[in-house]
């Protein structure tokens, strides 16, 4: 584990330097990220404008919604932060043959093809979203109870490790394809669903959806289940959902083990 | 704490029975029509980049692997260093079964792509260096011993702290070749690593390989087009054509068994009369007073004694045949013939 730990500890000085050495990217793609949520935040302070809830009697109220938002900024610039500019270049990878040069090294491939490269400019979006919610806590008319602090850093955890559990079944497609640009794309849409409160999706279509996207790809599990612990009023009830989200998440991540390993025992390397 | 027969120390690091490997692989028509017929239905047909092959390889041996292109070289290179699986037959190396991956084996081995960059790109080559120390575990103090012998051996010190992007190809292969043998592997794979480098570059390559060689004991098993890597390098020749073994043996051997005649060039007071000349061997060129014959080897020492007596021979040399004239015939002769199985 330590060896682990100080492998990607050089990852992280490595990609940290690289970062340094092309300041003015570095600082664009800090700026082009933080541009992006500001808009979505202004969009969501619109949609306030005109009710004082998402969705009637769900609690979504505004300060509430903020903290799911920060939530979600969260848990998706720690996953584009670590995890997802790796699995982008696998394509590459698998495509060029790459990944030859990884299956030789004696460490495990699935560690070293998901943090090789880390993306420090996604950690700005996070930085905004701890924010964003110590600003929305703040302004709650109750301050989340002492379990719900306890509980959300290991909630958010179990987000990420979903949505990492799911990169790494695409990255498996990528390796059994060859090429999976779509499966990103397929990745993008299905995480969509995750940037907004579970209670929306119901009614003949919502409610398949949010069935679907709870029991068989718990994609709404990774935003709401935390973001409900810290906003939402903690109660007896409220243990169903974190058991769920634990669960899931532990599910996921050995899933996606056992799909990350047959597909490497499938690989065919590109030509040289 | 390997356990493994090679670690006891077996004189056999690769042993290989029957290995043979299958792609499938999709046919592409062309045109529009023929593009969505393709969504439906996908032709397919099996190749086989290697045809149960059977190889030993001792420790400390210098094994060139030689092929035209396609011959299957690489792939035995993947397969032996476990980066894909085979579609039959079964490989040891080091103990070890490739394709298990086992951290114990990758340990022990290296392997460099002529035509692959393994460094950072644009990093210095010094980081990649350090985090092959941090996979490896490799101790701090024999980090740098190892790193700046090989450095040195190379002559490559002032390049290590450039980002990879900013060196020359063969500046780049050098430090590739730091890179792969930081962790001493006692077996080293090299696909093609003079691939696109000038003489100079080849030349320094060639003498570091060799130091590797003899002062680190390191089997090294290399894939080439190049015959000059071959001649420095090798003892041993292994020729690859259509996925099977043509020829396993030594570089004398390949001459003796493949060649009947040897290559007897003259330089003649004047031009000679082709027909005079014909009684001695068959004249592949007569360029002036410089003439080039064929003799059979077993008429040799009868030959040339007539020869020098009869002709005005100024200058006279006795050679094989050409390494890469012989090569070049049995790629052809392979490739002629009709092809079986698939």
């Amino acid at each position: 584990m330590r060896r682990y730990l100080g492998i990607f500890l050089t990852f992280a000085r490595a990609c940290l330097v690289r970062d340094m050495t092309f300041r003015a990217n570095f600082l664009l793609e800090c700026v082009t990220s933080l541009g992006w949520m500001s808009m979505n935040l202004a969009f969501y302070l619109l949609v306030f404008t005109f009710t004082p809830e998402i969705g009637r009697g769900t609690g979504w109220t505004r300060e509430p919604f903020f903290a799911f938002v920060a939530t979600g900024l969260i848990v998706n610039s720690i996953v584009q932060a670590f995890f997802m500019p790796s699995a982008e270049e696998l394509t590459e990878m698998v495509r060029s043959g790459g990944l030859d040069s990884v299956l030789v090294q004696p460490l495990d491939a699935q560690f070293l093809l998901s943090l090789h490269r880390v993306e420090y400019s996604s950690l700005a979006n996070g930085l905004v979203g701890v924010g964003l919610l110590g600003w929305a806590v703040s302004r709650f008319t109750a301050p989340p109870p002492a379990i719900a602090w306890l509980l959300y850093p290991l909630l958010v955890a179990c987000g990420v490790a979903i949505l990492y559990a799911l990169i790494i079944m695409l990255a498996a497609a990528t390796i059994l394809l060859g090429r999976n640009q779509s499966l990103y794309d397929f990745w993008f849409y299905l995480t969509n669903f995750s940037r907004y409160p579970a209670e929306i999706y119901a009614g003949p279509w919502g409610g398949p959806i949010r069935m679907i996207c709870t029991f068989v790809i718990p994609i709404l599990l990774v935003v709401n289940v935390p973001a409900r612990v810290i906003a939402q009023p903690f109660s007896a009830g409220s243990w169903t959902p974190i058991g769920g989200a634990v669960l899931a998440a532990a599910v996921m991540l050995v899933v996606s083990r056992l799909v990350f390993q047959a597909a490497l025992a499938k690989y065919r390397s590109a030509s040289s | 704490m390997d356990n493994s027969p090679s670690a006891a120390g077996d004189a056999t690091v690769i042993r290989v029975d029957g290995l043979a490997k299958q792609y499938r692989v999709f046919d592409k028509r062309e045109g529009l029509a023929a593009s969505i017929r393709g969504l439906f239905h996908r032709e397919s047909r099996v190749v086989d980049a290697l045809r149960g092959v059977d190889l030993t390889v001792q420790r400390g041996e210098f094994v060139a692997l030689l092929g035209p292109n396609g011959a299957g070289k690489t792939t035995f290179l993947k397969l032996l260093s476990g980066i894909i699986t085979p579609s039959a037959g079964t490989a040891t190396v080091l103990g070890h079964v490739p394709w298990e991956r086992a951290d114990a084996f990758r340990r022990r081995f290296a392997l460099v792509m002529g035509q692959r960059n393994q460094l950072w790109w644009d990093l210095p080559a010094a980081e990649s260096f350090r985090l092959h120390r941090e996979i490896y575990r490799i101790e701090p103090a024999r980090f740098t011993r190892t790193r700046d012998e090989l450095v040195e051996l190379l002559d490559v010190g002032g390049l290590v702290n450039r980002p990879v992007r900013e060196l020359s190809l063969g500046e780049r292969m050098k430090l590739e070749l730091v890179a792969a043998l930081l962790h001493e592997p006692e077996v080293l794979f090299l696909d093609e690593p003079t691939i696109g480098l000038d003489v100079v570059a080849q030349h320094t390559i060639h003498r570091f390989l060799r130091h590797v060689r003899t002062e680190r004991h390191v089997t090294v098993v290399l894939t080439t087009h190049y015959m000059k890597d071959v001649a420095a390098l090798c003892e041993r020749l292994v020729v690859i054509t259509r996925g099977s073994i043509l020829y396993d043996g030594s570089l004398e051997g390949i001459v003796d068994r493949f060649t009947s005649h040897k290559i007897v060039t003259l330089d003649l007071d004047e031009t000679p009369d082709r027909g005079r000349i014909e009684r001695f061997g068959f004249p592949c060129e007569i360029r002036g007073p410089r003439v080039t014959l064929r003799i059979d080897r077993d008429r040799i020492a009868d030959v040339l004694p007539g020869l020098l007596r009869d002709e005005p021979v100024r200058d006279i040399s006795v050679e094989d045949v050409p390494l890469e004239e012989i090569v070049a015939g049995l790629f052809r002769g392979a490739s002629a013939a009709p092809e079986s199985g698939a």
